[in-house]
């Protein structure tokens, strides 16, 4: 099948080249930039040096294909998925502009009006491990964002356990300079960003709405810049509910994910990688979750790590693309990381 | 087949023998065989840590 990407030239938009170019059933076609409209790919992801002869295309330029990519900032996505949508090919949004299904919920987080509100009751949030079938009928897909994706799959087997509405979750999150996108203005730079341990969003992150929507607890969000490139580390302290023992943990998390070719329960009682950590993940489409009871505090620590552009962006697309077209799940998803890196 | 007593996991016997030490597939606790017929096992003893991290 062809596929495309729109809005190549960014960070995500580089993953999913690089992830679709090593699939072994789809073609990709074009991919769009504006800035970069007429120069290869690998002008700006080098890494892509002699995988593709592919040049950027002006979106104008844009021709129909199986499924369409949409890794554009967030704001650009609401106006072409109608058009996209009425060519008959699936519609893989990566950015947030359909994840939440409340409209009124796009001017409180986004500072914008949605204009095509009709299409946010059809978008299928895009985490296959809650909404395979549906996924699996889905024309239009909402790419989950990658802070929110490391806590939903951390926290819902909890939630769905204990009664997501006596639960109440405060998560603290650090993530990589990736997370931030190609053009992050000045506090991308290299002075800036060196070194940086910097509450970036102390409150008010609009991945909080996600995790909401998906797991039904009251979530209040931190999150940090730190110094890595790749990587999102979410520490979900779930409070108010009596925190069940290990061993019951153990039970939910593997039920919850035993089957689940991306989340593997990281809990080793020796070494040094004993939790979920981002830095073995990147590249990969792993998320990582992990727990731990502390019942003296009422509390139970949840962690969820992944690859922002991998499980947080790029790779969860194109696991939803492969559950959506029938493709084995993990095609063009088998790179198991590194160690060391 | 018993279960691991730290995370439940099914812990198959196999050709284990009296006094070995594995690993549980699921959790990796090391697990020491207490009998094997019934098959039983517990967490092995192991050095005490203090990472202090």
């Amino acid at each position: 099948m062809n596929v495309a990407v729109v809005g190549g030239s960014g960070y995500v938009g580089g993953e999913l080249v690089r992830l679709l170019l090593g699939h072994p059933e789809v073609t990709l076609t074009q991919v769009t930039s504006e800035t970069m409209a007429g120069k290869p790919l690998s002008r700006v992801h080098p890494n892509l040096r002699r995988a593709t002869n592919l040049a950027f295309v002006p979106r104008a330029e844009l021709k129909p294909a199986d499924a369409t990519f949409l890794a554009t900032p967030h704001g650009e996505a609401m106006a072409p998925t109608p058009g996209l949508l009425a060519t008959g090919g699936t519609v893989f949004d990566l950015s947030a502009d359909h994840r939440l299904r409340d409209p009124h919920a796009y001017p409180r987080y986004y500072r914008t009006e949605h204009p095509h509100p009709e299409l946010l009751a059809e978008a299928v949030y895009g985490l296959p491990e809650l909404h395979r079938d549906a996924l699996r009928r889905a024309r239009l897909v909402a790419v989950p964002g990658c802070i929110a994706t490391a806590t939903i799959l951390a926290l819902r087997p909890l939630a769905a356990a204990v009664g997501a509405s006596g639960l109440r979750a405060v998560v603290d999150a650090k993530s990589g300079s990736s997370a931030g996108g190609h053009d992050s203005g000045p506090a991308g730079q290299h002075a800036e960003r060196s070194g940086v341990m910097r509450a970036y969003a102390p409150a008010g992150h609009r991945h909080a709405a996600e995790i909401e929507q998906e797991t039904g607890v009251a979530t209040a969000l931190s999150c940090h810049a730190v110094e890595a490139v790749r990587g999102v580390l979410a520490t979900v302290h779930a409070l108010d509910v009596e925190p069940p023992e290990e061993r019951e943990l153990w039970k939910l998390y593997r039920a919850a994910y035993g089957a689940e070719p991306f989340v593997r329960i990281v809990h080793d009682p020796d070494g040094i990688h004993r939790e979920p950590e981002p830095k073995i993940l990147a590249g990969t489409n792993f998320c990582d979750v992990g727990f731990a009871p502390d019942a003296e505090h009422r509390r139970t620590v949840l962690l969820g790590a992944l690859d922002n552009l991998g499980k947080g962006a790029a790779g969860a697309a194109v696991q939803c693309l492969n559950v959506r077209h029938g493709f084995p799940e993990t095609a063009g998803l088998g790179f198991l990381g590194l160690h060391p890196t | 087949m018993t279960e691991c007593p730290e995370c439940a996991a099914s812990v198959e016997s196999h050709d284990k023998v009296l006094g070995e030490v594995f690993p549980c597939t699921d959790c990796g606790t090391e697990l020491e065989v207490q009998a094997v017929e019934p098959f039983a096992v517990q967490p092995a003893p192991k050095e005490a840590e203090d990472w202090g991290e």
